[in-house]
């Protein structure tokens, strides 16, 4: 294989690719916004398809960000861009962009923040961190979910616990900080802990970085993601 | 902070027709009715010069070889389309890198990226439309050149809210550079530095080494910057700046043809490298470089007649004239009815007619420089000038060369490098000991003119002085002594005899030209002082 030439460069074209891919996601998924908005559940009887379409639709797009995030990490063209934020702020935005979904499976979400937080940290990548974990925890919640931020010794402690079954017993012995052990064949799980420790790593300070952890138990006794950044 | 849609002039530019049909309809839906849309770079500008929009939503990536979202936005800003109190947004597919590529002062007031949904697009709106008016009162400070209201402004915020104190403090930074407060930007950016290392605190941190000239240390802060960074733009140019001052021009060279690798529609970093390029031979570099600029030019605010003389320059260095006097002819119909440009064009024919020889060519370009430099107003292009007063010395014209030489002298007899290279010219033509005093002739004239002045300062003939360095300051416009002193004049005048609005302009005028010569002058920052107080009492503040 190395001594043989390869007649397309793989990489660069799956990312223009997913570039392009991602253009039409982005239509397709404003048009579905639009229908499902002219379409409410007690009149519409395709309202419980279109939300799984919306939910199929973020989800793919959610996918193909970390792709391209990743490919740009990779090949040097990623820069972390860090500013200080309002959590607040931030976990308000995600609710919003989240909420049409879950309001729809019956999911309650809710938040524990100090107004007061602030913290360091690149706004879009921990957005995507966290939509990402909201959407697993689409599936496997039942009823309730709960962001939690607090900083605890110099460290913003962000937690995402939900009421489901909990993460898999072979996953939590895992060293999910070096996304080995993830069996990939177990699917966007493992991959998007990948992911998710990348970005957490990227969060550097004063010799410190970012990590994330998994657990089960924690307030309503199901799957519950941390990240902790500097 | 509700936003109300009905009476915004809203601009929606993208290259799907599909997406500007959405974003139309979303707008509709909140209650916009006054929409357009653009298809692409050019057409978003003429839009934009026909209406003054207060929203504007702009797609970056508007497809390969075409102007991209980033350039749009710094066309606009550049020719005054865009109302501090417009809003442009940046829309991107998926990639952060827009975010990092433009220079601060060309930021777009947020990103957004795809899809966007009515409660997000909302939701933003809303929020840039509250730190805008949260920093209006700053704005204003700033707009009027109280300064130092500005940065106490800043001082405050940062402490009453600590949600924003980092925007504050960057806004307190900028406004302390521009105003030549070095060491307290230092504080400011050590400040945000001992909380976190924040790119921008230490690209500040790095510029201000360079001014003061330890550009060592601004060399590695730029160094840093892009280590952590590698898409941070503006350092890269930084750093080739502090290269080229420490002497590693083919270092500097490297820096900057990697930059133009990441962003290559950079027109201004085209052009340095030409220069660096030139500067150690390595013409080949030097014509791509240019031509690049010009390429972009063509349809850009920024296109500039020293991409076309830089490629004449390299084209003579590699022998081929004819091509010179090709490039310099387009730069004629580019620039047409453009006296600079004509000038600095007529000034490099001469140069291309002298080395072929041409000798009467040469003499007509100089005399079409000639009179366009006479009827120039404001800035007179030193280096332009200088090269024109070669020509002459070469062709044997001494006494036109020695004017066009004064002129450069009386408009920088302070400062050391441009006299140091105009000794240069001198030694080149074998004329060192006349032109070293012709220098101090000159340079003696000025001072006299303004010691006279000064003398009418200190007799407390204000009136009399102010009219004397009204007329000094308009045929030295570049002298930043006189600037200052004419200033000076009115400003005294105002603190005795009351503001008025004829002053205050004139003064903020002479005030301007300064901060563009040399904004770490220190007497600068005094009549800046000076100046904020009598203005600051016109407008009936009790400060």
């Amino acid at each position: 294989m190395d001594n043989t030439e390869r007649i397309i460069d793989f990489p660069a074209f799956l990312a223009s690719m997913a570039h392009d891919m991602k253009n039409s996601l982005s239509m397709l998924l404003n048009t579905l916004d639009e229908v499902v908005s002219t379409c409410t559940s007690e009149k519409c009887p395709s309202h419980r398809h279109l939300s799984q379409m919306q939910y199929e639709a973020t989800r793919v797009n959610f996918n193909l960000i970390q792709l391209l995030t990743l490919y740009k990490m990779d090949h040097d063209q990623f820069s972390i861009n860090i500013s200080h934020y309002p959590i607040s702020e931030i976990i308000e935005e995600i609710i919003l962009q989240n909420k049409p979904l879950l309001d729809f499976k019956g999911i309650e979400i809710f938040t524990e923040c100090p107004d007061d937080l602030t913290w360091f940290m690149d706004s879009n990548l921990i957005s995507g961190v966290i939509n990402n974990i909201l959407n697993n925890a689409y599936r496997y919640a039942s009823n309730k979910i709960l962001i939690r931020a607090n900083e605890k010794n110099g460290w913003l402690v962000l937690s995402i616990e939900d009421d489901g079954q909990g993460y898999p017993e072979e996953m939590l012995g895992t060293d999910v900080q070096k996304g080995r052990g993830v069996s990939f064949k177990t699917g966007s799980t493992g991959l998007g802990l990948f992911f998710t420790s990348m970005v957490a790593r990227l969060h550097k300070n004063k010799g410190r970085e970012g990590f994330i952890s998994i657990s089960n138990g924690g307030e309503y006794g199901g799957g519950c993601f941390t990240i902790t950044l500097p | 902070m509700a936003l109300e849609y009905k009476h915004k002039k809203v601009l929606i530019v993208d290259d799907f027709s599909s997406f500007r049909r959405l974003m139309v309809r979303m707008l509709e839906s909140l209650g916009a009715k006054d929409i357009d849309d653009a298809y692409s770079g050019d057409n978003a500008i003429s839009k934009m010069q026909g209406k003054a929009y207060d929203i504007v939503l702009c797609d970056y990536n508007l497809g390969n070889d075409k102007k991209d979202g980033q350039q749009i936005l710094e066309e606009a800003k550049h020719r005054g389309l865009l109302r501090y109190a417009s809003i442009f947004v940046m829309l991107t597919a998926e990639n952060t890198m827009p975010m990092v590529m433009g220079a601060v002062e060309y930021q777009p007031d947020d990103y957004l990226i795809k899809p966007i949904t009515k409660d997000m697009l909302t939701r933003r709106l809303e929020k840039i439309m509250q730190r805008k008016s949260d920093f209006q009162d700053i704005e204003n400070a700033v707009r009027s050149k109280e300064y130092i209201r500005a940065i106490t402004m800043c001082d405050e915020r940062a402490k009453d809210n600590p949600k924003y104190m980092l925007e504050y403090l960057r806004m307190k930074s900028d406004l302390c550079i521009t105003t030549g407060r070095y060491d307290e930007a230092v504080a400011v950016f050590e400040e945000v530095l001992s909380m976190r290392e924040i790119s921008w605190a230490k690209m500040g941190m790095g510029k201000v080494h360079f001014q003061k000239g330890e550009y060592v240390k601004a060399k590695d802060l730029f160094e840093a910057v892009l280590n952590d960074n590698k898409t941070y733009m503006e350092a890269y140019d930084w750093l080739a700046k502090a290269l080229q001052e420490l002497g590693a021009l083919e270092d500097a060279q490297k820096v900057l043809l990697t930059a133009t690798g990441i962003s290559p529609k950079a027109i201004l970093r085209h052009q340095a490298i030409g220069d660096i390029s030139s500067k150690i031979g390595d013409y080949d570099a030097a014509a791509v470089a240019f031509k690049s600029a010009i390429a972009i030019g063509k349809h850009s605010c920024f296109k500039s007649p020293s991409y076309y003389t830089g490629l004449a320059r390299t084209m003579i260095k590699k022998d081929s004239s004819d091509e010179a006097l090709q490039v310099l002819n387009s730069a004629r119909h580019e620039f047409k009815g453009n006296r600079e440009a004509l000038f600095q064009t007529a000034s490099m024919e001469g140069i291309v007619y002298k080395g072929m020889d041409r000798k009467e060519d040469a003499r007509k370009a100089i005399q079409e420089a000639t009179r366009l430099l006479e009827k120039l107003s404001g800035k007179v292009p030193v280096e332009a000038t200088m090269d024109l007063a070669r020509v002459c010395f070469d062709l044997g014209e001494k006494e036109q060369g020695m004017q066009f030489i004064q002129n450069i002298v009386r408009n920088n007899h302070d400062n050391d490098n441009v006299l140091e290279m105009v000794q240069g010219v001198f030694k080149d033509a074998q004329l060192e000991n006349e032109g070293a005093k012709i220098i101090a002739i000159t340079k003696n004239e000025v001072i006299q003119l303004n010691n006279q002045g000064v003398r009418l300062i200190e007799e407390g003939k204000l009136k009399d002085a102010i009219e004397y360095f009204e007329k000094a300051a308009d045929g030295l416009p570049e002298n930043k002594i006189i600037n200052a002193n004419a200033a000076q004049a009115l400003i005294m005048y105002m603190q005795k005899n009351g503001t008025n609005e004829k002053y205050t302009t004139l003064a903020s005028k002479y005030l301007d030209r300064i901060k563009s010569i040399d904004p770490s002058y220190d007497k600068y920052q005094k009549l800046l002082n000076m100046y904020e107080k009598v203005a600051g009492a016109y407008k009936g503040r009790d400060e």
